[in-house]
């Protein structure tokens, strides 16, 4: 597993404390309830506390999944 | 406190424990200003949940008005210019320019209008903490930046006014605009993009720091009641046994003045009730030709009691604190020496310790405002006056009872009134203020919101008495608070607090004397907690059941009457009536 991963999943457990850790990795913005616009900007909130980065909210609505974050954060991290 | 710090506090709120209900007030979209609200809420409240419910995007005033109904515990408001007139925002598509100026100011004046409507039909019991605009003002006017134009003037004032009429509500409060420029630099508030993208116009570190303020103000920690101080190079500058009490310095020629400004310091405490002491190694008779300096700007009259001799601090704290009744956990000690310090707050555990820092202005400017924090309060009441006179003349009091060897002798022509109030339907500021404030003599340690205390006492067979104290050495004011229903010939007692300056007059014995008369009751059943500070009222269970009670229990009057002592005092009041002082 990458370093980002285990950060990432942290994130979501945060936000999303209601969602089985397990279950994260393959989550999606239509499979977990609570994943609405108040908590992508948070999830967003929390992901640049935790990477010292700053999200553009443009793309916001692309960042739909844990895979998709993920990927994000793969290429922000690591250009 | 980050986003993320802001939701593990609040996911680790018990699941199952009582809400504690806030309603966050703000036109713009809470986002995390309602996390963090609530993150800092929940520190404050321990064992409760905090909610914080929220109101429609855009309508401050709405949602004030529709809180009207609501069932809070406090009320939160973050205003901003927008919410007064939306042309003083960024998302809007009003315009701006010279012409539209007057309108603007028209229209803020009459929103600023709705809302101090709106916030004074509030329940009048639920506190309200407000925080008045904090961003920039947009940049409509004709001026440039560097210049005020008159018209920011206008709308500055128009908010101040409308700032001093809301500060006559008793329950609500307002965050020091001049603080939050501390913790939160203007240049640092605002967050464009935030805003124009999702409606919140603040920065996360602005919005902590207008959140943790709110906080604050709706949960402020309980004020120190008692300063000791030291005198050589503390009070004053020098040691006065070595270079003579008329040469030690305090003022501004003498570049002395922080000791100066200290003495000020202490002078407006004790003005407001504070109690200062004296805790010193010293000649007795030196620093008391000091203490009597003609130039002191702390008058000795306002200090009691003074320790002077060359024992062990420590030892000076615990005849102060004994002497005061009240706990170290409220009391900040005050010495230029690290060691002095070190021994008092190992000796006293709980204690605020602070450094005088003699040769550090900077530090001893920072030490003043500590002072101003450790024992700033919301408001003062008539009792914060009588607070030192009472204390020395219940050493007075004391000191006769002892030295006569018999308490009912001198009981006896103590000439004490106990003026008894007991009225549900008018219920004061003081007995709510004591029930949330005192420790040791405290049935159980409950705290009482004020929507909640109001809710007990309009509850069919409602039981309140707030007792008054005089006797021939003065006035102690309201000093004892009971609360609770009437159920056939059983009283139920929820709540009894009673001062800790009250103790030894009996006044306790002469509360539950009263209940029973007045109620005719056959019983009084208490709602017992032991907590770690009780033990003065746990002690005076013990002398009327012979043991001390571990949880609520009940007391016949057969019970009380066996093991109650001889009362002198003379009751006066009813059922229903307040005595007016």
């Amino acid at each position: 597993m990458d370093d980002i991963t285990p950060r990432l999943i942290n994130c979501f457990q945060t936000v999303f404390p209601d969602l089985p850790g397990s279950e994260i990795p393959a989550c999606d913005r239509a499979s977990v309830q609570n994943w609405d616009s108040v908590a992508a900007i948070t999830l967003v909130n929390v992901i640049e506390e935790e990477f010292g980065i700053e999200v553009d909210f443009e793309i916001l609505p692309e960042l739909d999944s844990f895979s998709r974050v993920r990927e994000y954060l793969r290429k922000e991290t690591h250009p | 406190m980050t986003i993320t710090e802001a939701l593990k506090i609040q996911q680790k709120a018990p699941a199952g424990a009582p809400v504690f209900a806030i309603q966050l007030v703000c036109g713009f979209t809470p986002l995390h200003m309602q996390t963090l609200l609530g993150a800092h809420l929940q520190q404050r409240v321990g064992d409760r949940r905090v909610t914080v419910a929220t109101g429609l995007y855009g309508d401050l005033a709405g949602t004030l008005e529709a809180a009207r109904t609501g069932s809070f515990e406090a009320i939160a408001i973050a205003m901003e210019w927008e919410d007064i007139d939306p042309r003083l925002g960024y998302r809007g598509a009003g315009r701006w320019g010279p012409g539209q100026l007057p309108d603007i100011q028209n229209m803020a004046g009459a929103m600023l209008e709705r809302i101090a409507a709106a916030i004074e039909q509030l329940p009048g019991g639920v506190p309200v903490a407000c925080c008045l605009p904090t961003l920039p003002l947009p940049p409509l006017f004709h001026t440039p930046g560097w210049q005020c134009a008159g018209a920011e003037l206008a709308l500055d004032a128009a908010v101040l006014q409308f700032a001093s009429r809301l500060l006559r509500r008793p329950t609500l409060t307002l965050v020091n605009s001049r603080r939050l420029g501390e913790d939160s630099p203007p240049s640092a508030r605002y967050d464009v993009k935030s805003d124009l993208l999702t409606g919140l116009p603040y920065t996360v570190p602005h919005a902590d720091a207008v959140a943790s303020a709110l906080a604050r103000l709706i949960l402020p920690p309980p004020a120190k009641k008692g300063l000791i101080t030291d005198l050589d190079d503390t009070l004053w500058h020098g040691l006065a046994g070595e270079i003579g009490p008329e040469n030690v310095k305090w003022d501004l020629d003498s570049h002395k003045q922080l000791h100066g400004l200290y003495q000020k310091t202490l002078a407006a405490l004790a003005e407001e009730g504070v109690l200062i002491g004296i805790a010193s190694k010293n000649d007795p008779a030196v620093a008391q030709v000091a203490l009597q300096r003609a130039d002191i700007l702390l008058s000795p009259e306002r200090v009691f009691p003074v320790e002077v001799h060359w024992d062990a601090k420590s030892g000076s704290v615990a005849r102060i604190l004994q002497t005061w009744n009240i706990g170290a956990d409220s009391v900040v000690f005050v010495d230029d020496s690290p060691m002095e310090l070190a021994e008092v707050a190992a000796a006293h555990p709980g204690i605020e310790c602070l450094l005088f820092p003699k040769n550090d202005t900077a530090a001893g400017y920072a030490l003043l405002r500590r002072l101003r924090d450790l024992f700033g309060r919301p408001r003062l009441s008539d009792e914060d006056a009588l607070r030192l006179e009472s204390i020395r003349q219940g050493a007075a009091f004391r000191d006769q009872a002892s030295g006569s060897g018999a308490a009912d002798a001198f009981l006896a022509q103590a000439e004490a009134v106990v003026a008894i109030e007991s009225d549900c339907s008018a219920p004061d500021a003081r007995a709510l203020e004591l029930v949330n404030k005192t420790n040791q003599f405290n049935l159980n340690g409950v705290r009482r919101a004020e929507a909640d205390w109001k809710r007990r006492l309009a509850q069919p067979g409602a039981v309140l008495a707030v007792a008054g104290y005089q006797d021939k050495f003065g006035p102690l004011g309201k000093i004892a608070v009971l609360q609770g229903r009437q159920e056939g010939d059983t009283l139920h007692i929820d709540t009894w607090v009673m001062s800790c300056r009250a103790f030894s007059r009996r006044i306790e014995h002469q509360c539950l004397k009263t209940l029973f008369e007045w109620y005719d009751a056959g019983r009084i059943h208490f709602d017992f907690a032991p907590t770690p500070k009780n033990g003065p009222l746990q002690d005076f269970f013990a002398l009327l059941l012979g043991r001390r009670p571990e949880g609520p229990f009940a007391l016949t009057r057969a019970q009380f009457e066996e093991s109650c002592p001889r009362l002198y005092h003379r009751v006066t009041g009813g059922i229903g009536m307040q005595t007016n002082g």
